[in-house]
């Protein structure tokens, strides 16, 4: 009997023990599970290596790079799936901030109150980009030249032809025809809008930067003055359609659409810089003027750097932004997301990518900044 | 002797083996003794001036905990209640005014930029005072989230105000609102625990102040005393043949002298206590966190202006958050509206019509904080702007303002509520542990007077 009752007791030692031991190691593993956003590039390669989709939607200017990011990681990662749709940078950030997408891409950064209302946010910046201004003058040749308050003047109804005298003067070697103006805007909720706008408040700080900036301010909508002839676009591509088939047209969309808009004989503006300066968005320009902001950049990467302060930099360049919930929905989806937010902005931002749409890689800082807030994903 | 009598007497208290066991373990001589008089007497002299000494500390100790405790209420926890609400006060509206000023001007008014550095100094003082008395490990992690954010936080506006003089409005607005984000994710949460687990001390203190557990059981040990030193006498005058010990009566009388001035003293602390908890620090509880929602609307209002993402309305916050704030029944506002209306009737006072004017204003401030949502909704996004970081009569600004006036005054008058019933409280409790400790020793001495005249006898 008592034989029996140190056995039972034994047993249920062994199984105790086995228990614990069970559980400790199931405790780890889920552990390591949880916090899978945090450890090496072999265990999340291995989570990503899994049967996983990652959706994506947001900024049009974005789109055709994301496009390729898509196609060539789906290539490099067997099981992972990327989705993309080019839709709007307020989309992006409703569907991210509602959780409906994994993703949201952005021309704008999160606003304060976007934070405050979704603090498990965060924007990654994931390449850089520029915004052009263009317009379809098809007797003129050689760029227009364009300001922040000329603009302004434009799209608030001021300045109604390309004659007038406030355009003609900052374009001395230029014959500009008597011919209407009919302003483009984007009628969705657009960083593109938010980046016009933003040049559009500040300029050159002249008289018209500054009602803009009072009676119409900056942001991915705004309420646009009533102009004779306007039009209302919805999403890059149709920005573009609608300028290249209405002669007079002026419109601002994002550098990956400029080879279309050049392709379709529209003209590309020289914008005026900070320092007074006409610089086309090449590469060198925008470089310039990203430069100027590196060192300033704070660890959550929001920042505007329109109408920096770099002489031969160009005035509208932005970090296309990835707006992602720290908080995902599982282990496998942070990794997954997490490994190609990584894979975006390193070997996504090669010249093989970014050269094919204008835009440019992000200086090194950034990536480091990128990589810490990509640490912060898990679920 | 006393060595004596002290161990056999402790090992016949003691629960233990049988007695088969334990008997030939007792020296002989000590069983003895307590089977005589005089061995009793000992033992009863011993028994009597331990319990007298045992009431005396045991009162001693329950009232200068209660006089520690109601000492402390006014200058030490309602003080870091009211440095933890000034210090999230000061962290909001050092916020709110300094986004509302560059949204309102890139080179706003010195008086707007004197607001919000005032607002960090005051910030950084009470994070200083909380610091020096924060013994929570919880609430000191929170004030240190509180300090590191403090240093960011201004980092950032400083950077923002930076780029605003170098003529880069937009980079300066940029750091503006990582600078927000710094107030709100960080700083206000962290304050909020600080707030909330001073509060919760102050409840605590004042719960120790006027406790009813402790005054029981110094209750139960005055009962079981005096029914000790009754006992005692009777068992002396069946010995004696004398009706009353002189040192006995002495031992009683002080003993009922005793818990009289106990009871009196109790009974008036915590009637002035109660008072001053009820028409003083509650309201002021209830206009703290009704100030508290009234810093998170004005910080929302201004979040919303700079937010046109569009799906960061603050709309449904702000009427939740003025739903709790009131004026009204269940509201915080009505609750401190009540418990000075009760004040007032009992001593007179200001408290009710300056709670009734915060009302007031509430109600025509949220009437312009409407017309701001409405302007949002209708994309009048100039108007809504101007009428929240606007400075002109009718502004949500101008009526912030006055609504936070409203609440100084209301506190303040309160405060003074609650100052004077703890500080009278204080006063009933001060001299009771000096009362009670006094009549223990003349206890304990009649005791030993009255036992060992008659130990005497024997010798």
């Amino acid at each position: 009997m008592a034989g029996t009752g140190t056995r039972r007791r034994g047993s249920r030692w062994w199984r105790a023990a086995l228990c614990t031991t069970a559980g400790t190691v199931l405790a780890a593993a889920t552990a390591a599970c949880g916090t899978v956003a945090r450890t090496g590039p072999a265990d999340v390669a291995a989570l990503a290596a899994q049967a996983t989709t990652i959706s994506e939607t947001g900024s049009s200017l974005l789109y055709p790079l994301m496009r390729s990011w898509a196609a060539a990681y789906q290539r490099a990662t067997p099981g992972v799936t990327v989705t993309t749709e080019s839709t709007s940078s307020g989309t992006g950030i409703t569907a991210a901030s509602a959780g409906t997408t994994d993703l949201g891409a952005s021309d704008a950064y999160l606003s304060s109150g976007d934070l405050v209302k979704n603090p498990a946010l965060v924007n990654i910046p994931l390449a850089v980009s520029a915004q052009t201004v263009i317009y379809n003058l098809p007797d003129v040749s050689g760029h227009v030249r364009l300001d922040g308050a000329v603009l302004a003047e434009i799209y608030d109804g001021t300045i109604t032809t390309w004659d007038d005298s406030r355009i003609t003067a900052i374009n001395p070697g230029l014959t500009l025809p008597a011919m209407k103006i009919v302003p483009i805007r984007r009628l969705d909720s657009s960083g593109d809008t938010f980046l016009f706008t933003s040049y559009l408040s500040t300029g050159n700080q002249a008289p018209a930067d500054q009602a803009w900036n009072s009676q119409i301010g900056y942001g991915t909508t705004v309420t646009w003055p009533s102009v004779t002839g306007e039009m209302s676009e919805t999403g890059s591509l149709s920005m573009l359609h609608a300028c290249a088939s209405t002669p007079g047209c002026v419109a601002y969309n994002g550098i990956s659409y400029l080879g279309q808009a050049q392709a379709a004989g529209l003209g590309e503006a020289e914008l005026a810089n900070d320092a007074g300066q006409y610089t086309l968005p090449t590469a060198g320009a925008i470089t310039a003027s990203v430069d100027s902001f590196v060192s300033l950049t704070p660890p959550n990467e929001t920042i505007s750097m329109i109408d920096g302060p770099a002489l031969t930099g160009y005035p509208i360049v932005n970090y296309e932004y990835a707006v992602v919930s720290t908080r995902q929905r599982d282990a496998v989806t942070a990794g997954a997301l997490s490994a190609f937010l990584r894979w975006v902005i390193t070997t996504g931002n090669e010249p093989a990518y970014v050269d094919a749409v204008g835009f440019q890689p992000l200086p090194s800082a950034l990536v480091t900044l990128g990589k810490q807030q990509i640490a912060e994903i898990g679920s | 002797m006393t060595a004596t009598l002290t161990a056999p007497a402790g090992a016949t208290a003691t629960a233990g083996p049988p007695a088969a066991h334990r008997a030939p373990r007792r020296p002989r001589r000590t069983r003895g003794v307590l089977l005589h008089t005089p061995g009793k007497l000992s033992a009863l002299l011993a028994g009597l001036v331990l319990l007298s000494l045992a009431w005396g500390a045991l009162g001693g100790w329950v009232a200068a905990q209660h006089s520690s405790a109601a000492d402390a209420l006014v200058p030490v926890n309602d003080r870091l209640s009211l440095d933890a609400r000034h210090m999230y006060q000061s962290i909001a509206d050092a916020d709110a005014t300094i986004t509302a000023a560059f949204l309102a001007s890139p080179t706003p008014p010195l008086g707007q930029l004197q607001r919000y550095e005032k607002d960090l100094a005051t910030a950084h003082g009470d994070l200083s005072v909380l610091q020096a008395a924060s013994g929570d490990q919880a609430e000191g992690t929170a004030l240190g989230q509180v300090g590191g954010g403090l240093s960011a936080y201004s980092g950032y506006v400083g950077e923002a105000t930076a780029e605003y003089a170098m003529g880069y409005p937009l980079t300066g607005g940029s750091f503006l609102q990582v600078a927000s984000e710094e107030a709100h994710l960080v700083l206000l949460p962290a304050a909020s625990t600080v707030f909330t687990r001073e509060n919760a001390a102050l409840d605590a203190a004042s719960g120790q102040a006027t406790g009813v557990p402790t005054e029981i059981a110094l209750l139960v040990l005055a009962v079981v005393t005096g029914f000790v030193l009754y006992r005692a006498q009777r068992w002396l005058a069946r010995r004696t043949n004398r009706l009353f010990s002189p040192g006995l009566v002495l031992a009683s009388l002080m003993l009922v002298i005793g818990v009289a001035w106990l009871a009196a003293g109790f009974l008036a602390a915590r009637s002035d206590l109660s008072r001053g908890i009820g028409h003083g620090s509650a309201p002021v509880q209830d206009l703290a966190l009704a100030s508290i929602g009234v810093q998170q609307i004005r910080g929302d209002a201004v979040l919303n202006v700079i937010s046109r993402s569009g799906n960061a309305s603050f709309q449904q916050d702000f009427v939740a958050a003025s739903k709790k704030i009131g004026p009204g029944p269940g509201t915080w506002l009505g609750a401190a509206a009540s418990a000075q209306e009760a004040g007032a009737r009992e001593s007179g006072g200001a408290g009710p019509s300056l709670v009734a004017s915060a009302g007031r204003d509430a109600t025509s401030w949220y009437a312009a904080n409407t017309r701001v949502y409405l302007l949002g909704t209708h994309a009048d996004y100039a108007g809504e702007r101007n009428l929240v970081v606007g400075t002109a009569a009718g502004s949500t600004l101008a009526g912030y303002n006055a609504l936070e006036d409203d609440f100084s005054n209301a506190i303040q008058a309160d405060q003074a509520v609650f100052a004077s019933g703890a500080s009278e409280g204080a006063s009933a409790l001060d001299p009771l542990p000096g009362v009670v400790i006094a009549t223990s020793l003349l206890m304990a001495a009649g005791c030993a007077w009255a036992v060992s005249r008659r130990l005497a006898e024997y010798r």
